[in-house]
């Protein structure tokens, strides 16, 4: 029994899930989202991963596995999921540069590199190599961000150290919203003479308004900013996903929170609805198709028992690299553990393959066959296979 | 209680509002699942700052791994609370239920009282927080209004809560008024205050016992066939999870399946066919505010679905930010400075967005909405009442 018909129910607040939702709302469909928490997208660097093997990322998709799914989303398809996706991040007031002609690297908080393709505009003036001149800045008792990482492996480097009356990322960033407290900092920055080229900050500019202080630094400053993300609590990530969260909203989702699914109900091939958990009544919500979105094991889609892997939500059929001994490579920072092909395998429709239920669609990192770290293809993967899903949502729904 | 299955991913620390702005609370992943490995029913509570925690949920709402920090702390708080004295304002605000029996009785004074400026001083050195006005006392209370009827099939037992009945008794008989013209009978069962504010400082026993007569009361209302509907999502709390929780009242699984929000009851009917309101037009701008415990009812937006049906109203929905007050939270001064800036937020945020006004769910968020940013606060039953030509009348 349920209280609410919707005509696309969503499993999962992550990337994929969002931008599902998202784009089925924009066609007028009326969309819930429903999810047990918020996503590992908030512990991530905010930055845009499509295919991070080759400089050129289309060419790197291109070189993937014959069995990737990313194959199964059309050239077109990425190009306009990276564009759309753009766009809703602009007009959130946190847009992303970059594109899908070159992969670019943003500066880590350890000194290295990471290979993206599109990055928060916060990361935009990220150095691309260990020769450029930069200054850190850090905070008093910040216990997540050590300037010594970078230095070492930078030669023209140097920092000096804030005391923002804070010592988290959390507490730092909300200080920042504030105009006085701003303010005050570029006072200080601007009292350390400064000589590099550049400015590196941790990624605590901000919660919200992270793009126009960083702008307003730059103003002031006379040279170019960037944060580098930390380790979470990590705000790139939160700001990710609270702008598609709200874009969500704004095109007329609902947000379901608390909801762990616990149960369906089901007749002949279709999914009927999804039961929560409560103290109370059983709570449910139908639905003509399911999007299912609710990412790999960090996200909480898979669980592997001893001898097998459990998909959680509709306890589909996943695809599984062998036997136990399979699973993992001796070396622990090893690329190649086979765990990181389990998933659910699709068809081209974006339907599990063995399913026995039609109005089930899946996208984002639960699918099989990603080898999300090897392959360096994170929230990118997920903005287009949770657009591709929807396309084919849309097209097949009953 | 699950805290052994915290992976110490930090998602409920981004959630956490006190944390944000006051440096002396170590956050729920600390104050919960990790302080938890080192807590003992032998020795005495050396933590504080558990006392900080505002009991909010919205660590609870985000946590992916479903550890429960808000539940852990709220027991620690309850631990603490029965091994150290109890402060006067935790001990006003606990009995909160029998203050504001009085203050209704003597209304026209308590309320002229609390305006003066003798009367502000001796709150503050109770050490209670007057940066927004006290709620005004009615002295006609909802409970001495209304009379019950019984003639419709469809009955309800209204669990209206302290705030509705001592402060706004209107809004009460609006919501009843509204049921009424739904063809339900509403009928007023016996009832005391939902436990939730003694719970909330450190007084299990006192919420207990508070608990114990609703359980009973409602019980009998149930078995006769009447839903339970409460309007104050705080009390659903109570009603849905601590009584059958932490306060481990016996028959109270009963009330928790028969209890519904009112907006999740009305949106109910309608969806079961049974009701098709004609909502007219309501031409406002309006900003809705959800309420931390709202989220915590699990049971999603069901206002937001409801006034999505009102031609012309235009609802931007805000949940990101908690207003700060937290019930008898922000009253206490030493929560003052946490619940001034976290409501500071909260408003900005809301007069961003360009509404002409606010709307929650929950009295105490309206109160400190409205008193932080001088905008009208209403109660989305308001907003259904003005759609459906629902007056209120003494």
């Amino acid at each position: 029994m349920s209280v609410t018909e919707y005509d696309v129910i969503i499993i999962g607040a992550g990337v994929a899930g969002l931008t599902a939702g998202a784009w089925l709302s924009g066609q007028g469909l009326k969309v819930a989202l429903v999810t047990a928490g918020e996503p590992t997208a908030c512990l991530s660097t905010g930055c845009i991963d499509v295919c991070a093997t080759d400089d050129d990322p289309l060419q790197g998709i291109a070189h993937l596995p014959h069995e990737h799914p990313f194959h199964l989303v059309p050239a077109g398809t990425i190009r306009q999921a990276l564009d759309d996706f753009q766009q809703i991040m602009a007009a959130m007031n946190m847009p992303y540069t970059g594109g899908l002609e070159n992969n670019r690297r943003v500066l880590s908080a350890i000194g290295t590199f990471k290979t993206t393709c599109l990055t928060p505009v916060t990361m935009q003036a990220s150095p691309q190599n260990e020769n450029e001149t930069i200054h850190i800045i850090t905070f008093a008792g910040l216990k997540d961000f050590y300037p010594g990482y970078i230095i070492s492996r930078f030669k023209n480097a140097s920092f000096s150290t804030y005391d923002a009356g804070a010592s988290t990322t959390m507490g730092i960033a909300a200080n920042f919203e504030d105009d006085a407290f701003l303010e005050a900092f570029i006072l200080w920055l601007e009292n350390q003479h400064v000589r590099e080229d550049k400015i590196a900050v941790p990624a605590v500019l901000g919660l919200e308004s992270a793009a126009a202080i960083i702008k307003q630094i730059e103003y002031r400053l006379e040279r170019p900013v960037f944060e580098i993300p930390t380790i979470p609590p990590s705000m790139p990530g939160r700001r990710l996903f609270n702008g598609l969260k709200d874009h969500f909203r704004r095109k007329g989702g609902m947000i379901y929170w608390g909801w762990s699914v616990v149960g369906v109900e089901k007749t002949g091939r279709q999914i009927e609805a999804v039961m929560a958990e409560s103290q109370g009544r059983p709570n449910s919500l139908n639905a003509r198709a399911f999007i299912l979105a609710t990412g790999s094991f960090v996200g909480g889609g898979l669980e592997a028992k001893r001898d097998t892997i459990m998909e959680k939500v509709f306890h589909l059929p996943v695809f599984m690299p062998g036997e136990r001994e399979a699973w993992f490579d001796q070396d622990y920072f090893s690329m190649n553990h086979g765990i990181g092909r389990a998933g659910i395998a699709v068809d081209s429709s974006f339907r599990p393959v063995g399913c026995p239920w039609d109005n089930i669609f899946v996208c984002g990192a639960i699918l099989a066959h990603t080898e999300a770290l090897k392959n360096g293809c994170g929230h990118g993967f997920a903005i287009a296979t949770g657009q591709a899903a929807a396309k084919s949502c849309l097209e097949h729904l009953p | 209680m699950k805290y052994e299955h915290c992976i110490r991913c930090t998602i409920c620390v981004e959630n956490c509002p006190v944390f944000r702005v006051n440096p002396a609370f170590p956050g729920p992943k600390q104050a919960g699942p990790d302080a938890q490995r080192f807590r003992s029913n032998r020795e005495k509570s050396a933590d504080e700052w558990v006392l900080l925690c505002s009991q909010c949920k919205r660590c609870e709402m985000a946590c992916p791994c479903g550890v429960e920090p808000a539940q852990i702390i709220l027991r620690a708080q309850q631990k603490y609370g029965l091994e150290h004295p109890h402060s006067a304002a935790h001990l006003l605000f606990a009995n909160n239920y029998y203050l504001s029996t009085l203050g209704s009785l003597t209304a026209p004074l308590a309320n002229r009282f609390a305006a003066t400026k003798i009367g502000k001083k001796i709150f503050q050195h109770m050490g209670i927080a007057t940066y927004i006005p006290f709620p005004k006392f009615s002295f006609k209370t909802l409970r001495g209004t209304m009379k019950s009827r019984s003639r419709e099939t469809r009955k309800v037992a209204f669990f209206y809560g302290c705030f509705i009945n001592f402060y706004r008794p209107d809004i009460g008989r609006k919501i009843i008024r509204m049921l009424q013209s739904f063809k339900i009978d509403v009928v007023l069962p016996p009832q005391w205050c939902c436990g939730l504010p003694a719970l909330g400082n450190g007084n299990l026993a006192l919420a207990r016992s508070f608990a114990g007569k609703n359980v009973a009361s409602l019980s009998n209302y149930v078995d006769a066939g009447y839903d339970i509907v409460y309007t104050c999502t705080s009390c659903g709390l109570c009603l849905l999870h601590d009584y059958q929780g932490i306060m481990e009242i016996p028959g109270a699984k009963k009330i928790a399946e028969n209890s519904y929000d009112l907006h999740e009851y009305v949106l109910k009917l309608i969806a079961e066919g049974e009701l098709k309101p004609q909502f007219r037009e309501v031409n406002r701008t309006l900003a809705y505010h959800i309420p931390c415990h709202l989220r915590a009812l699990e049971i999603g937006y069901p206002a937001a679905n409801l006034m999505q049906l009102i031609p012309g109203l235009t609802c931007r929905i805000l949940d990101d930010n908690c207003c700060g007050l937290n019930g008898s939270y922000g009253f206490k001064k030493v929560n003052e400075v946490t619940a001034l800036q976290l409501g500071g937020r909260a408003v900005s945020l809301i007069k961003k967005t360009g509404a002409e006004a606010i709307v929650a769910d929950c009295g105490s968020c309206r109160m400190q909405l409205a008193g932080l940013s001088g905008m009208d606060a209403f109660d989305p039953a308001e907003i259904l009442c003005e759609s459906l030509g629902i007056k209120d009348k003494k």
